[in-house]
């Protein structure tokens, strides 16, 4: 796949900070909280122990300067906030890191007269959450996954929306609509998605994996002591489980049972369980199998990519996918900039430009005739339609305890 | 005759007054850091440890004995944790003791020099060392792809097992267990090592009965130094463990942010802390005790 190599050329030419920003957004680091979770986790609890601290201004936290190529938008058309209420020239958003396209910035910047476009950045959605239980306010628009959408409903984080002000999401497929997290699609906007599956190296395997079922053998098989699991639950029992024919967020104690059974024997094969570096030991040849996200598959695969020396595969049984939503705060000071946003975003051309800016999937139906081909041909950006029907989100199951204790002792069984 | 013996009396209570509003004014900036910075969060996960898991997620106030009863009945991280820091220990102590007692009584005037090296890789992230043994310890230009030339043997590996862990916590810990060593053997006077071998002791028996028991302090401050962090150690078994071997810190970790269960986790961390408190009484108790005897043999 060349457009892998063009787009890392691409990269190349960024200065360091843009690079690195670049790196720290792609899902194998911001779904994984294994490096940074010693400090986040010290920061989270000091957030919510800290909640006398009343309304730390966005500005405090971590942000970028929005820069200036204002050529961009010279090809920005106004269609449009006609007819809406005056957009205030302020938009505060809290946002995964580096996670929307600078040219689609600057674009709503002109388009709308917003001078102000506060970008902060959170790691993960436990620190979105933690911050806002924390009590921090003056945001209008965050990011989090949609599994988190009924915990910010219940906690009063978010508001729901009047669509009537956000036409552009008759473009939004309707595989992605009254999902479970939002029945009635009034609290968010959906943002793009991606999938749980198998990353190999078809160079250093007799055959790539097409199933759960034939990745559970060659675990146990050519694979072993060279396969790594990341290391979010979600994601881990999400294999047995589908491989077994029942919902990856299964709760049932007997399946859950058997799910164990399957961890507990592919234990003693895992090279390593790891969320951070996996795209490092599959680089090397050190792993060849990974449960795990296409993230490294335009980072540190992507020469082998190009050599068609390693892929990526949808497991044919399903698998988990993840959904990032767009969502307004419930003190959103600026909620016509917001609704501008939203909107804004949804625009064929607008959407087509995020898509190609940061290689996950959309939901937007229209936008897909202006994504670059390389991309939208590419199964494990967009799955194919059969994949697609056989894909389930993921709900917050963080509270069943048999989950957890199967976890800990599969991990601990590893360790052998 | 009462204003002449009052003026002494007055100027002695100005001066006590002094000496404990300076006394306050030296205390108090470390005071409050503790009361805020270690007594208040003690407290907050005592009371969190009774507490229940909110719906979301987090910490709803209760006074249930649930999670210690979880916390007992997943003793395995415990125990890992104790078996890899007792390990541990004991192997900065075995590398550590004759590093000390080099640089004290051997190193002659290189000794500021190689108290510097021992120093040198603090100025370094404790991250980035870690990721060096990587390489180190790696099967591509390392330890491991050595040992595979050597015997021919491919599936040989080093990371990714409770060896790799151990190495990297003894290399992380050394510092802290060489240098009470290295003050302790310091002072020492070597004018009781001649003595015992005029009086025609060996070297085995000099060290053992007089060496060993002049270091002991240095000792016992090196191994409780080590042995406390290696207990809490997270970043070590996550990176050169490849995340395989479990230890408390890595099971905080999923009980905070993986379950978002911050009762389990606090229930699990005053563990640890009860835990840390008894093995080290233990240790204090068995030393000392030992201590006590050998003066009463000498007398």
């Amino acid at each position: 796949m060349p457009g892998w190599a063009g787009r890392r050329s691409d990269v190349a030419d960024q200065d360091l900070d843009a690079l690195l920003a670049r790196m720290a957004r792609t899902k194998v680091n911001r779904r994984s909280f294994l490096a940074a979770s010693g400090l986040a986790g010290t920061s989270a609890f000091l957030a919510a122990c800290s909640s006398s601290g009343g309304t730390p201004s966005p500005s405090t936290a971590t942000s970028q300067a929005p820069s200036g190529t204002a050529a961009a938008s010279a090809s920005a058309t106004s269609t449009a906030a006609a007819s809406q209420p005056e957009v205030e020239s302020e938009l505060f958003m809290y946002n995964w890191s580096d996670y929307i396209s600078e040219t689609n910035r600057d674009t709503f910047k002109e388009r709308f007269g917003v001078e102000t476009f506060q970008y902060d950045v959170y790691a993960d959605n436990e620190e979105l959450i933690a911050k806002l239980q924390a009590g921090a306010s003056g945001y209008d628009i965050a990011a989090p996954t949609a599994e988190y959408l009924p915990a910010m409903v219940q906690e009063g984080f978010i508001q729901k929306l009047d669509l009537a002000r956000i036409p552009n999401t008759k473009h939004i497929n309707k595989s992605f609509k009254k999902l479970w997290w939002d029945p009635t699609d009034e609290y968010q906007v959906p943002k793009d998605y991606g999938t749980t599956g198998i990353l190999y190296r078809s160079d250093l395997l007799s055959k790539i994996p097409a199933s759960w079922r034939e990745f559970y053998d060659m675990v146990k098989g050519e694979a072993s002591g060279k396969t790594v699991f990341v290391t979010s639950q979600g994601d881990v029992f999400t294999f047995p489980l589908k491989m077994l024919g029942y919902s990856l967020n299964s709760v049932d104690k007997a399946e859950l049972e058997e799910a164990r059974k399957i961890l507990l024997e592919c234990a003693p094969h895992l090279l390593a369980l790891d969320s951070d570096t996996y795209g490092d030991k599959m680089a090397t040849g050190e792993a060849v199998l990974t449960l795990g996200w296409t993230g490294p598959l335009g980072q540190e695969l992507a020469p082998l990519v190009e050599e068609n020396k390693a892929g990526y595969v949808v497991p044919s049984e399903g698998t988990l996918f993840w959904m990032d939503t767009w969502v307004m705060l419930t003190d959103a000071p600026h909620p016509n900039a917001a609704y501008a946003w939203l909107n804004f975003i949804h625009e064929p051309e607008i959407q087509a430009e995020e898509t190609n800016y940061n290689l996950y999937a959309t939901c937007n139906d229209a936008a897909k005739e202006f994504v670059d081909p390389e991309i939208l041909n590419d199964p494990a950006i967009f799955p194919p339609d059969e994949v697609i029907a056989s894909l389930e989100g993921a709900q917050d199951t963080s509270g069943n305890t048999q989950r957890s204790d199967i976890m800990e002792e599969f991990k601990q069984a590893i360790g052998g | 005759m009462a204003a002449i013996a009052s003026a002494p009396r007055r100027d002695a209570e100005t001066s006590r007054f002094r000496s404990r509003l300076v006394t306050f004014a030296l205390v108090f900036p470390t005071g409050l850091w503790y009361v805020a910075l270690l007594v208040a969060p003690l407290l907050i996960v005592l009371v969190f440890s009774f507490g229940i898991r909110a719906r979301n997620g987090g910490y709803e106030p209760a006074f249930v004995l649930d999670n210690y009863v979880r916390a007992l009945s997943r003793p395995e991280p415990f125990i890992t944790s104790v078996q890899m820091a007792l390990a541990g220990t004991i192997g900065c102590l075995l590398v550590g003791l004759p590093l000390a007692y080099f640089i004290a009584t051997r190193a002659g005037r290189r000794k500021g020099l190689l108290i510097l090296l021992l120093v040198v890789p603090f100025w370094t992230s404790f991250l980035i060392r870690t990721y060096a043994w990587l390489i180190v310890l790696g099967p591509d230009m390392g330890l491991a792809g050595w040992v595979q030339t050597l015997t021919g043997d491919d599936r040989f590996t080093i990371l990714g097992t409770p060896v790799a862990v151990l190495i990297g916590l003894v290399y992380g810990y050394l510092p802290l267990m060489v240098f009470p060593l290295y003050v302790t053997l310091e002072r020492m006077d070597r004018s009781l090592v001649e003595a015992s071998k005029d009086l025609g002791a060996g070297r085995w028996a000099t060290f053992r009965q007089v060496t060993l028991p002049i270091a002991l302090p240095g000792l016992v401050t090196g191994s409780i130094l080590v042995f406390i962090p290696m207990m809490g150690e997270y970043v070590i078994p996550q990176i050169l463990g490849y995340g395989k071997t479990y230890l408390m810190g890595n099971a905080l970790v999923s009980d905070f942010l993986e379950n978002r269960n911050w009762p389990n986790g606090s229930a699990r961390a005053v563990g640890l802390i009860v835990l840390m408190f008894v093995t080290i009484a233990t240790y204090l108790w068995f030393v000392n005790r030992g201590r006590g005897s050998r003066e009463v043999s000498v007398l």
